[in-house]
């Protein structure tokens, strides 16, 4: 492996994951980040860079680097909007050159307290999308049968999938999903069509709740709370913006740059463990299994009935990810907070002594993963923007 | 996820969300109107464009004419939604990208058509769906 521990994680936080909390998204954000913060042993006016899809703060004019910097009443270097993997990539990229030294990552999703059962983020507004009426799931649904198509996947595949992940979060109690399952692949199939081939239960939840991650050099980290988690690397490309341009699996076409995001790194796909997938459709688990190069485009169906349980050789969001842990509309942090937690022996499950950090490894009570040690996290990784992130525990 | 959007200001109770033309894609909603398909064609390359981009994605000249296109494809992908974002929409309906024979992709419905015999490949051709005096929506029927 060529490289280098010089940026680490060291603080993260996720907030409870609820049906419309009656909080507001900057209130969510700020719990959060503030949670974080005390998490890594900092504190804001340590602050200098921050990533988020929306700050939406001070002025209401955005979250520009101006506008952030005012509302926090202290200079920051940098603002961006982006999150998960990506925006690790970004902050870990501003502290290797010295740009910035403490980069937060906040997220944070609220629902307006309407009673209509599709959250808005499922309603598209572009001029040539809305009409259609191609909802989100709609949206991933031609994904998913481009995919079938021209690679032969098939809705057995995207059940089992769907059950695996949800099992994770049937024993996680912070899970929104917690305790609601075990269910079979059958289960999946069962459950109502939303969008063809897509049943409920192959879809993102949609909830309230926010996450934060910090980022700090390696020198700064010798003095935090926590071990660090070092940021090695990855990749992020982007090829168009998802509900504006028809869906294509253009994310099979990022294949190329997501393996040489492995190769610079001098990682090998079978040296690593965990594999947080970006999981908002039960697809994508094969797909970005194919995108990032673990096995070739059609091979996922067979691949992830292998590889993605948790005795297996690369666990799938043991969290329950966005069908079963959480969706707060900008869920790409718990792809890397998941890893962070299970590095450092922070998993909270159904074993009598988990808060301890005691685990049975009984997969009826038991999500800890065996002892990770390199893992990947996926996201944004959907239809046109496609990164993934390589974190190493200490 | 995250092109969350408000409503647009046409919607009305138990109506679609209808489109709102910006100045680039007036020229686009007029051929609409006369039910013609015009697609941005580069005036330097000869590229057709599809969604409408204020340059060429060949050749990147700022040069292009509304240039009416023939209205046949072939079903790209589709799916049958059963959960409408609206009730205006009437479920099951089928949202499809179709790949026009000049090239683009376009996102769209195809219509009078039973969802069980669908399949990628499969020739379709437009139709023009009249919504208001000012919208003229573009649909695709079975070849
Ligand atoms: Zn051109």
């Amino acid at each position: 492996m060529t490289a280098k521990r010089d940026v680490a994680i060291v603080g993260i936080h996720a907030t409870p994951q609820r049906r419309r909390m009656g909080k507001t998204v900057i209130g969510l954000m700020m719990e959060s980040l503030n949670g974080s913060l005390d998490d890594a042993g900092l504190q804001m006016s340590d602050v200098d860079a921050l990533i988020a899809y929306d700050f939406p703060a001070g002025n209401g004019e955005g979250a520009t680097d101006g506008n952030v910097a005012w509302q926090l009443k202290q200079p920051i270097n940098f603002v961006w909007q982006q999150s998960g993997a990506s925006a690790v990539l970004t902050g870990a990229a501003l502290i290797r050159d010295g740009l910035a030294e403490v980069v937060v990552i906040p997220a944070a999703g609220a629902q307006a307290t309407d009673t209509e059962a599709t959250a808005a983020y499922t309603r598209p507004g572009y001029e040539f999308t809305e009409w259609t009426g191609s909802i989100t799931p709609a949206q991933f649904a031609l994904q998913a049968r481009r995919h079938m198509h021209l690679y032969g996947s098939t809705v057995d595949d995207f059940a089992y999938a769907a059950s695996t992940i949800r099992n994770n979060a049937h024993i996680n109690p912070e899970a929104m999903m917690f305790s609601r399952g075990p269910y079979t692949p059958a289960d999946i199939l069962k459950a109502r069509m939303v969008a063809d081939p897509l049943t409920l239960l192959m879809c993102s939840l949609t909830n309230d709740g926010a996450s934060c991650i910090v980022l700090t050099s390696a020198e700064r980290a010798r003095y935090c709370r926590k071990a660090p988690v070092w940021v090695l690397g990855g990749a992020m490309e982007s090829r168009k913006t998802s509900y504006l341009e028809a869906p294509s699996l253009d994310i099979i076409n990022s294949r190329d740059k997501m393996m040489r995001g492995f190769e610079r790194l001098g990682v090998r796909h079978e040296d690593t463990d965990m594999v947080m997938i970006y999981d908002h459709f039960a697809h994508s688990v094969q797909v970005q299994m194919e995108a990032l190069g673990f096995c070739k485009p059609g091979e996922g169906g067979a691949y992830i009935r292998e590889v993605m349980g948790l005795d297996q050789k690369h666990p799938v969001c043991p969290d329950g990810g966005n069908q079963g842990y959480s969706h707060n509309m900008i869920p790409y942090n718990f792809k890397i907070i998941e890893i962070v937690k299970q590095m450092r022996n922070e998993i909270i499950d159904l074993c009598p002594q988990s808060a301890e950090g005691i685990h049975t490894y009984d997969r009826s009570i038991c999500r800890k993963v065996r002892d990770p040690k390199l893992s990947v996290a996926c996201g944004p990784m959907t239809e046109g923007r496609h990164s993934f992130v390589l974190l190493e525990k200490n | 996820m995250h092109a969350a959007s408000e409503p647009t200001e046409t919607m009305m109770a138990g109506q679609i969300p209808l489109p709102v033309p910006s100045k680039m894609t007036e020229p686009f909603w007029a051929g609409m109107r006369q039910n013609k398909l015009l697609l941005q064609r580069c005036k330097t390359c000869n590229a057709y464009r599809w969604t409408p981009q204020v340059l060429c994605r060949d050749c990147y000249s700022e040069d292009y004419e509304w240039s009416e296109v023939s209205g046949k494809g072939t079903v790209f992908s589709y799916t049958v939604v059963h959960r409408p974002p609206l009730p205006a929409f009437k479920a099951p309906y089928i949202v499809a990208v179709i790949e026009l024979a000049e090239g683009p992709l376009m996102l769209t419905n195809v219509i009078d058509c039973d969802p069980a015999a669908l399949k990628v490949g499969d020739k379709v051709k437009v139709a023009f769906e009249k919504a208001t005096d000012e919208v003229t929506l573009y649909r695709f029927r079975l070849a």
